[in-house]
């Protein structure tokens, strides 16, 4: 209790920290980017390593003051997927060492953190009946696949770019900074993979938590079509990556498709869902 | 002011025959070490020489003119007659001196900018001045700063990321595609002096699975054993270029050995897993045609160099970054040899003005007559204190200011104040 308590006084604090480090992380990511200096990067590393700490101490912070878990409206959500922006940042950091992710990355994980405080509301926008254990399991997987996918199409678009100067024989900018076409493939191929199975996660809790609320399985409300879309795209780019025939262009030109699929399943919030 | 002098030549002043007549090679370094140092005037000596450059720096005193007599040192090393030489030759003086060897070490002034073997070759001929003794503290000291300056420009500038060489650029293109070069197969084709250099690189480079292909299969053989490769007949061309990830061709063949229609159909076979040709040959081995399809990548001379070109152009912006370093290297350097100079003045301040208080003790002791040695002993301690009083502050305040702006002028004016009556007349 002294602690819950200590943690909602400190609150105000943790979230400036938050948002002070990551804005140094994406600073430096994109000095480091422009200058081609490794100490920045590490800097960066650092910077984004202790922002998401203290973004991570915040949202128990939250959970703790609001007594459940801090997925329930616009803003709390927004928090969290840049949290696990950055948790996935991370991780593909810490396996593939990419000194350019960070310029790519940590923009969004920056806007989103900055964006859901001015937007910030305190209501649970969850009608009472249909609050369960499933709705927070399902929001945070949910948020977990976007982010994920949000990686696939990041490392889509460095693929592309430099496939694009390798075979145009344009060795410039962006040939000296991005790297190599395998490490883009292979962080492809694994945030596509945790990513699809998030999402299924999300589509199989969220019908049961349907099941429980309004009686069936699938309503064919727009966002569950939107997300049943979504997943059939990454589905056959999952299928193909698979199947033994191997193009990365054609991989990445889907994984665009996908994400420009989430933006939209993202923003379909009428029907059943009106309430996010 | 610091009597550093640096003069010189180098791969821009003077062409290579030059060079090697004014070069010091491994047996003439230490007599003309010898030979340096005896000259009057020079207190530290050093020879730098590479294959393209021969420096000679030194600390001379004040009275000499370093420049002149290195120019003509190297004129009777070289045997080449001054007025021949002296046009080659560039002379550095105090702080464009100290410049110059950082941006040496720091290989800022290399032919090829940021090549890496300059500092190692600075650090040897560096390494036989000391066994020579001809090095005191102010080139340690100087050489030290051009060390760590050499350093810092290489961790924490880009300019020695960019390979510059073609077999380097070949080696980075083929890294920008797979990544790692351990886990792919290569195939050379053509086992001539080309074949040979690529095999040693990519073996060098750590690669694991290689393969080599030649029209005449006994030469493939005796250099496949060579370098640990396998040897496999050069009938199957196609066959070995399905199983392998990046083929390296350098034949002496006139015609196009690998065209548009294999590699398609090589490409449908390994299910488009990428495949990277290198080709180095003249003319080409590979038609240029087959890196339009889907996942192959096929490179030629002139890309290489293409790459290598901007490399270097890369190094070039990298190399603004190093001269902000150097410059503030030297700075530092200059600030703390001016530290060094403080410290005869030092001297000479304490010297001086026990002296006064010595002069007129005597003066004292003629005046009042023949004393008890006790009483003169307690009169001398007495003035030894006032100096040391008088003294002091003096010395912190010079001691405590020698790198602000003032110090020269400070120096300047304590010199004047201290100089003795006889030399002020």
């Amino acid at each position: 209790m002294v602690l819950s308590s200590l943690l909602r006084a400190t609150m105000d604090w943790t979230l400036i920290a938050t948002v002070v480090l990551y804005a140094l992380g994406l600073l430096h990511s994109l000095f480091g980017f422009c200058q081609k200096r490794q100490i920045f990067v590490k800097l960066a590393l650092g910077f984004v390593a202790s922002g998401f700490l203290f973004h991570t101490i915040f949202l128990l912070q939250l959970g703790f003051g609001r007594r459940h878990f801090p997925i329930t409206n616009l803003p709390e959500s927004l928090c969290f997927f840049a949290w696990c922006i950055s948790l996935t940042f991370m991780v593909a950091n810490w396996q593939y060492r990419i000194n350019v992710l960070g310029a790519f990355i940590l923009p969004l994980v920056s806007l989103l953190t900055i964006g859901s405080q001015f937007i910030w509301e305190e209501n649970h926008s969850i009608p009472s009946g249909l609050r369960s254990g499933w709705v927070y399991f399902h929001s945070s997987v949910a948020f977990l696949a976007y982010a994920a996918f949000f990686l696939t199409f990041v490392s889509g678009i460095m693929y592309l770019v430099q496939e694009n100067d390798l075979k145009e024989k344009k060795f410039r900018f962006f040939y000296f900074r991005l790297p190599s076409l395998q490490v883009c493939d292979e962080l492809q191929k694994r945030s596509l993979f945790v990513g699809f199975v998030a999402m299924s996660l999300t589509i199989v809790s969220g019908s049961i938590w349907a099941q429980q609320a309004w009686g069936r399985f699938w309503n064919w409300d727009p966002k569950e079509t939107a997300t049943l879309i979504t997943w059939a795209i990454y589905l056959v780019l999952l299928n193909y990556r698979l199947s033994a025939k191997w193009s990365g262009r054609r991989a990445a030109y889907i994984s665009i498709i996908g994400f420009i699929s989430i933006l939209f399943t993202f923003g379909v919030n009428w029907g059943l869902h009106r309430y996010i | 002011m610091f009597n550093f002098f640096l003069a010189g030549l180098n791969h821009r002043t003077a062409k290579l025959d030059v060079r090697q007549m004014a070069a010091f090679n491994s047996d003439q370094m230490s007599a003309g070490l010898d030979r340096l140092s005896a000259s009057p005037g020079i207190l530290e000596s050093m020879i730098l020489s590479t294959c393209n450059r021969v420096e000679i720096l030194v600390k001379a005193d004040e009275q000499t003119d370093g420049v002149e007599l290195i120019e003509t040192f190297l004129s009777d090393h070289s045997q080449i007659p001054l007025p021949q030489i002296k046009p080659k030759l560039y002379s550095y003086i105090d702080e464009p001196a100290i410049r110059h060897l950082f941006r040496v070490a720091s290989s800022l002034d290399s032919m090829v900018l940021g090549e890496p073997q300059i500092l190692g070759q600075v650090k040897s001929c560096y390494s036989a001045a000391v066994e020579s003794g001809t090095v005191g503290t102010y080139l340690n000291s100087l050489l030290q700063s051009a060390f760590r300056t050499a350093k810092r420009v290489r961790t924490e500038t880009s300019i020695g990321e960019y390979p510059v060489s073609v077999s380097s650029a070949a080696i980075e293109l083929v890294r920008k595609i797979f990544g790692d070069l351990g886990k792919k197969s290569i195939l050379v084709v053509g086992a001539g002096k080309m074949g040979e250099a690529a095999l040693r690189y990519l073996s060098d480079m750590g690669a694991h699975s290689l393969y080599l292909t030649n029209r005449n299969p006994e030469t493939a053989r005796e250099m496949a054993e060579q370098f640990a490769a396998l040897a496999v007949p050069f009938a199957d061309l196609r066959e070995w270029i399905f199983r392998t990830d990046i083929v390296f061709t350098s034949t002496g063949a006139s015609e196009t050995l690998i065209d548009y229609p294999m590699v398609h159909q090589i490409m449908h076979d390994r299910k488009n897993a990428p495949l990277v040709f290198i080709d180095i040959s003249v003319p080409r081995n590979v038609d240029p045609k087959v890196g339009t399809i889907n996942n192959v990548f096929c490179y030629d001379i002139d890309d290489l160099q293409a790459v290598v070109e901007a490399n270097l152009h890369e190094r070039v912006k990298a190399a603004a970054a190093a001269e902000k370093i150097v410059e503030h290297e030297v700075q530092v350097f200059c600030a703390k040899l001016k530290s060094f100079n403080v410290a005869p003045v030092m001297m000479q301040v304490q010297g001086r003005i026990e002296e006064i208080c010595k002069m007129e003790l005597h003066r004292c002791l003629k005046k009042i007559g023949p004393q008890e040695p006790k009483q003169i002993q307690e009169l001398e301690s007495m003035i030894s204190r006032i100096a040391g009083k008088i003294a002091h502050p003096l010395l912190v305040k010079l001691r405590d200011s020698h790198d602000s702006v003032n110090s020269a002028a400070y120096m300047d004016l304590i010199n004047q104040i201290i100089k003795s009556p006889k030399d002020r007349e």
